[in-house]
């Protein structure tokens, strides 16, 4: 199959979109972090300035992981509409094999 | 008795009345040839960009549980309601990885329920049914707790709820009630996609002016912190320990993320969700919303903060403790005791509205599940695309008049817990949706055992937890002590670990008996198209994918 390639030379791009995400939930998931009153930031106690502060960071990581993902799936996309996209996935078997992970989603 | 401010009240009967005729003369608005498709009432015609996606979404995920029901929470226990703020903080990563996958799915073969999606997955009409039963009951608490939200204001006002009695008492409800039901039977979801701009700009408003001009008239953000800290700290004399505190106790800390990520698993499993997400038009839309959806996660934590700038407020908390200690009421009040009257009736607008736009979508989400999955599905399987869209039109007056009766026959300590309690039902639908999004491994049955458990246990478990010092009381918590690990769990969560160690097991035992899997209509490549948005007919991108259903 001559576009098996893709998308495992973007296996690097699809970690990183992983980490990211991963620090993006884990933040604020992980509560003995931020659950305490100082630093404070004016009046503010850690535990809200954190959370916060924490939204912006996260919109960044997102925006930061869908420039990636369009980055990554353009050349999949040149021709427009599914049948570019679903090109690279074509000649695969159906079944009951698992589809691939957050990996290959455009 | 409350006195009725004129000003306020005529302007939130101004902007209702724009609200009102915005919603009937949307179905005019990038209106389609086939009107009767519900991919025209239920979707909007599955056209929308970038921009009016986010205003739906946003109009859509941040309601009367932001405006009321959160800061509410924080107004009664402190730290520990700030969990929503984590919830929608993690949410965006997590359905950033499966969101698109279930859009494109949904694109190709022209689903318009998640339980559609089920169906053509695992070729099971029992799991979509599950599923669509799932949708149909968590949206009921959810839309009553919109009308939770506008009772608080009308109370407030002085025009209905707790300030008179009788069937009056309830009639303001009512009146808005049907109005919202009148423009989504007719408008179907265009309704509330118009009505979303005009929500968000009063929200925004509202957001920004309260946050600087409440702390500058009550005395600035520290006394806020220290009276709120001082109130948290005191004895409630019903529970016989303190009301809460400003920074989360170790003891709350389990609860606080367990119910921040199951609320974050639960949120896009709602069917009102699903909805906002499969009327976009590009694939492409859902990333770039994900992205951009957080900034309504900052205003849903500064509005949390409203709870204690209430705390702080002169009048306020006296006002709450004389209507019955209804926290709900905390934010009203506070609008109406520190805004000029003219603005407290935009604030009450923004409530009012931001509790509507939301009501409507869930409301039609609830009927379309019920067309396709249930009426279509087992009624009248020859029905044409115009009998489902009637038979959805008025499943939506049903499941409103459904959320009616549980709010005005249910009291509450809490709002939340409505919407907790949805999310206790709806995250059980995650293992087959998402799941189903990347494999075929698991095994239908075991997906609809696993579902069956998991309900049953968490509407038992949740039934009996009483409200806080409120023994016999009934759905008052949401989160409990699992004996094990012994730390508090939100039910939601411990229901998900049961419900997908069944699936697992049952799946290694039915492949092993070899129990037939049914018949999948998707294929890989269908779970990353981009078809160009079509009219009304789902795009066949693999030929034979769509003659298997």
């Amino acid at each position: 199959m001559t576009h098996s390639g893709p998308p495992r030379r973007h296996t690097g791009a699809w970690v990183l979109v992983t980490i990211l995400l991963l620090v993006a939930v884990l933040g604020t998931l992980i509560v003995p972090i931020y659950a305490r009153s100082s630093p404070k930031l004016g009046s503010f106690p850690f535990f809200y300035w954190y959370q916060l502060l924490w939204v912006p960071v996260t919109a960044l990581l997102t925006t930061i992981c869908y420039l990636i993902t369009t980055r990554v799936s353009r050349p999949a996309r040149h021709g427009g509409g599914g049948e570019a996209a679903a090109a690279p996935l074509g000649g695969q078997p159906r079944g009951g094999q698992p589809l691939g992970g957050p990996g290959e989603a455009s | 008795m409350t006195h009725i401010n004129a000003v306020s009240f005529t302007i939130l009967v101004v902007l209702f009345a724009v609200v009102t005729l915005v919603g009937f003369a949307a179905v005019r608005w990038r209106r389609a040839e086939d009107v009767l498709h519900l991919n025209e009432w239920g979707l909007g015609g599955r056209g929308f960009g970038s921009f009016i996606t986010w205003f739906l979404l946003g109009g859509d995920l941040y309601t009367a549980y932001t405006f009321i029901a959160v800061p509410a929470l924080v107004y009664g226990t402190g730290a520990a309601g700030f969990f929503a703020l984590s919830y929608t903080i993690m949410v965006y990563p997590i359905v950033f990885v499966f969101l698109p996958r279930l859009w494109s799915v949904a694109r190709v073969h022209g689903y318009i329920t998640p339980a559609d999606f089920i169906r053509g997955r695992y070729g099971s009409r029992g799991l979509a049914l599950a599923v669509a039963f799932t949708g149909i009951l968590a949206v009921m608490p959810y839309i009553a707790l919109q009308l939770v939200g506008i009772q608080a204001v009308l109370t407030v006002m002085g025009i209905g709820g707790s300030a008179t009695t009788g069937f009056v008492h309830d009639l303001p409800l009512i009146i808005a009630f049907l109005i919202l039901a009148g423009y989504t039977f007719v408008s179907g979801l265009r309704a509330p996609a118009l009505i979303a701009f005009i929500k968000d700009t009063l929200v925004y408003v509202m957001i920004i002016v309260a946050i600087i001009y409440i702390p500058i008239r009550v005395g600035g953000w520290g006394h806020i912190f220290s009276v709120a800290d001082t109130h948290l700290k005191t004895t409630n004399p019903k529970t016989g320990k303190p009301n809460g505190s400003l920074i989360l106790e170790p003891a709350g800390m389990w609860a606080y993320s367990t119910l921040a990520l199951g609320s974050a698993l639960a949120l896009f499993m709602y069917p009102h969700t699903i909805t906002g997400v499969f009327a976009a038009k590009r694939r492409n839309v859902i990333r770039r919303n994900v992205a951009a959806l957080p900034v309504y996660s900052l205003v849903l934590g500064l509005i949390a903060l409203l709870g204690y700038m209430a705390l702080a407020a002169p009048g306020v908390p006296a006002e709450v403790k004389a209507h019955d200690a209804n926290a709900q009421l905390a934010v009203p009040f506070l609008f109406q005791r520190i805004f000029p009257s003219w603005f407290a009736g935009v604030g009450f607008a923004a409530i009012v509205i931001g509790a509507l736009v939301p009501a409507a979508i869930m409301a039609i989400a609830a009927a379309n599940l019920f067309a396709r999955n249930v009426y279509k599905e087992y009624l009248r399987p020859n029905a044409s695309d115009a009998e489902q869209t009637r038979a959805s039109q008025w499943a939506s007056l049903v499941v409103k008049l459904g959320a009616l009766l549980f709010v005005l026959f249910v009291k509450q300590t809490y709002a939340i817990q409505f919407q907790l309690l949805g999310g206790i039902w709806i995250v059980q639908t995650f293992p087959a949706i998402v799941a189903g999004l990347y494999t075929r491994w698991f095994h239908r049955w075991a997906l609809v055992i696993g579902w069956a458990v998991a309900m049953v246990f968490g509407t038992i478990a949740a039934y009996r937890l009483p409200a806080p010092g409120e023994p016999g009381t009934h759905f008052g918590a949401s989160a409990d002590t699992l004996p094990i690990i012994n730390h508090t769990i939100y039910i939601g969560l411990t229901g998900l670990v049961i419900n997908l160690v069944i699936a697992v097991v049952l799946t290694f035992v039915f492949r092993v008996v070899k129990l037939p899997g049914g018949a999948d209509e998707t294929r890989p490549e269908h779970y990353v198209a981009d078809p160009e948005p079509a009219s009304a007919e789902p795009v066949p991108v693999a030929a034979g994918a769509a003659d298997v259903a």
